[in-house]
């Protein structure tokens, strides 16, 4: 499974979305995600990828293929790709 | 002049370990069937708790998807309890001002899991990283402000953290704040949820709570029995709906009972030692708020804990209050099958002192087979009693801190 398809399996499971709604270029907000929901979502991702979302990191992830792009970037970073 | 305002029950709903609704807590009060025993090793630990009165608790039963990981067991309790509270009320709360539509609860510890969880990462695996929603899981308040939130009741809210007497202390005040007039209806109520293996070692260390019957842990609760060996810690939650009369009457909702008196009084004598003249001031100022003489109750629902000291306190604290007719009033502590909710203890034992006014059902004591002539009441021993329908009863709840709340409910 590619880092996205593991991402929005992860949303549909840990934020109740609807898989085929899932439109990775929308903004978090608009897929009704909150910014306490989103950072507890971030504690997810970290562990299901075992990488790490710095703070200023989480600023500039909008929408789920930011998330995908720091994510995939992480792991070429740390060797884990 | 008479309050004109008269707070209503519409609904009630609760989880404990005799079940997760209000019709198992209730058949199991009729059969005095005990919900205490043996607490799982992995519970337990090393804290020597031997026995407590766990709910059987699947929160995939109650909440969707990934709903349940976001509430700590004492919000799941809570929402729980009170969604039986308000469907069975009949109140639509989409339907009402919702902004006339509280929330009153009480809790002694909150969400303990949460923080235990957080604490057992930060020091047994010296990992700092902790979920983020630790803060808003664990804070005190988070089970009443679950109850809000979930059916945007943006009317009166408190949170209550008076240990034993907490939830008590919230239906106390729920009637009151209705009686003032800011508020139409209130959930009102409490939770606990601290069966956790750091909390179990914490009460151990108080050498107040009982030890396992040998021959049978469901009976190890024993209040007023002279064999009695302390208290049984026991988790769950309840609710109210309270209502002001003519809101009620005016949806054509079914009253249960009336909510008249609340007394509340401090100790200020010790800690965790109860006092005998701070109870009866305490169930003096209930009755004088009701307008009832002590003869009107037709039942009291005890704090009864089943320590030592507790038990024998209480109950010469109810022959000082009623006297002559101490003699006559039924009194029983329904904890020798639930156990101690601790601060949702107040509001699931109004949910079994209002039992009587169904049916003329009378809770008992379990495991009240060697009365304690140190506790003279007229006890309710094994066996739910049947009589007539009392004009009024007690519930009592006293807590460490010295805290003494009383609330005194009529017949409809």
């Amino acid at each position: 499974m590619d880092t996205l398809a593991r991402i929005k399996d992860l949303a549909t499971r840990e934020l109740s979305l609807d898989p085929a709604k899932i439109d990775p270029n929308a903004p978090l907000a608009d897929l009704g995600v909150d910014s306490l929901t989103f950072i507890e979502f971030m504690f997810k991702v970290e562990d299901e990828f075992g990488v790490k979302v710095s703070d200023e990191d989480l600023r500039n992830i909008k929408c789920l293929a930011d998330l995908e792009r720091h994510v995939a970037a992480s792991l070429q970073a740390t060797g884990k790709a | 002049m008479a309050n004109p305002r008269r707070v209503a029950v519409t609904g009630i709903g609760t989880v404990s370990a005799l079940g997760n609704n209000l019709q198992e807590f209730r058949s199991a009060l009729a059969a005095a069937r005990s919900g205490v025993r043996a607490l799982p090793a992995e519970i337990a630990l090393g804290s020597g708790v031997q026995v407590g009165a766990l709910a059987t608790w699947d929160p995939a039963a109650h909440f969707k998807g990934p709903e349940a990981s976001s509430l700590d067991r004492v919000a799941q309790f809570a929402l729980v309890a009170a969604g039986e509270a308000i469907s069975s009320s009949g109140l639509d709360p989409a339907a009402a001002n919702r902004n006339r539509i509280g929330v009153y609860w009480g809790t002694g510890m909150g969400g303990a899991h949460t923080l235990e969880t957080a604490y057992r990462t930060v020091y047994g695996k010296n990992d700092f990283r902790l979920r983020p929603l630790s803060v808003v899981m664990a804070m005190n308040n988070a089970a009443g402000s679950n109850v809000a939130l979930k059916w945007g009741l943006r009317g009166p809210f408190a949170n209550f953290s008076t240990a034993c007497s907490s939830s008590a202390m919230a239906i106390g005040e729920a009637m009151h704040v209705i009686r003032s007039g800011r508020a139409d209806a209130v959930v009102a109520g409490g939770a606990e949820a601290l069966l956790t293996p750091g909390m179990l070692a914490a009460w151990q260390a108080l050498r107040t709570l009982a030890p396992a019957d040998g021959a049978d842990a469901a009976a190890s609760c024993k209040p007023f029995d002279k064999r009695r060996g302390g208290l049984v810690l026991g988790e769950g939650a309840a609710a109210l709906v309270l209502e002001e009369e003519s809101h009620a009457r005016a949806r054509g909702a079914k009253i249960l009972a009336f909510v008249s008196g609340y007394g509340n009084s401090c100790d200020a004598a010790h800690m965790s030692k109860p006092d005998r003249d701070g109870q009866v001031r305490a169930m003096h100022e209930a009755l004088g708020e009701a307008g009832l003489a002590p003869e009107a109750i037709g039942y009291i629902n005890a704090h009864g804990t089943a320590t030592l000291v507790g038990d024998t306190v209480e109950c010469e604290a109810i022959r000082a209050v009623f006297g002559e007719a101490a003699a006559r009033i039924p009194v029983s502590s329904t904890k020798s099958m639930h156990g101690h909710l601790l601060g949702g203890a107040g509001a699931l034992e109004m949910a079994a002192a209002l039992m009587p006014f169904s049916d003329g059902l009378i809770p008992p004591t379990a495991n009240l087979e060697q009365p304690d002539p140190a506790c003279a009441v007229r006890h309710v021993p094994l066996k739910a009693e049947r009589g007539e329908i009392p004009r009024a009863v007690m519930s009592n709840s006293f807590a460490f801190g010295g805290s003494n709340v009383v609330l005194v409910a009529e017949r409809a």
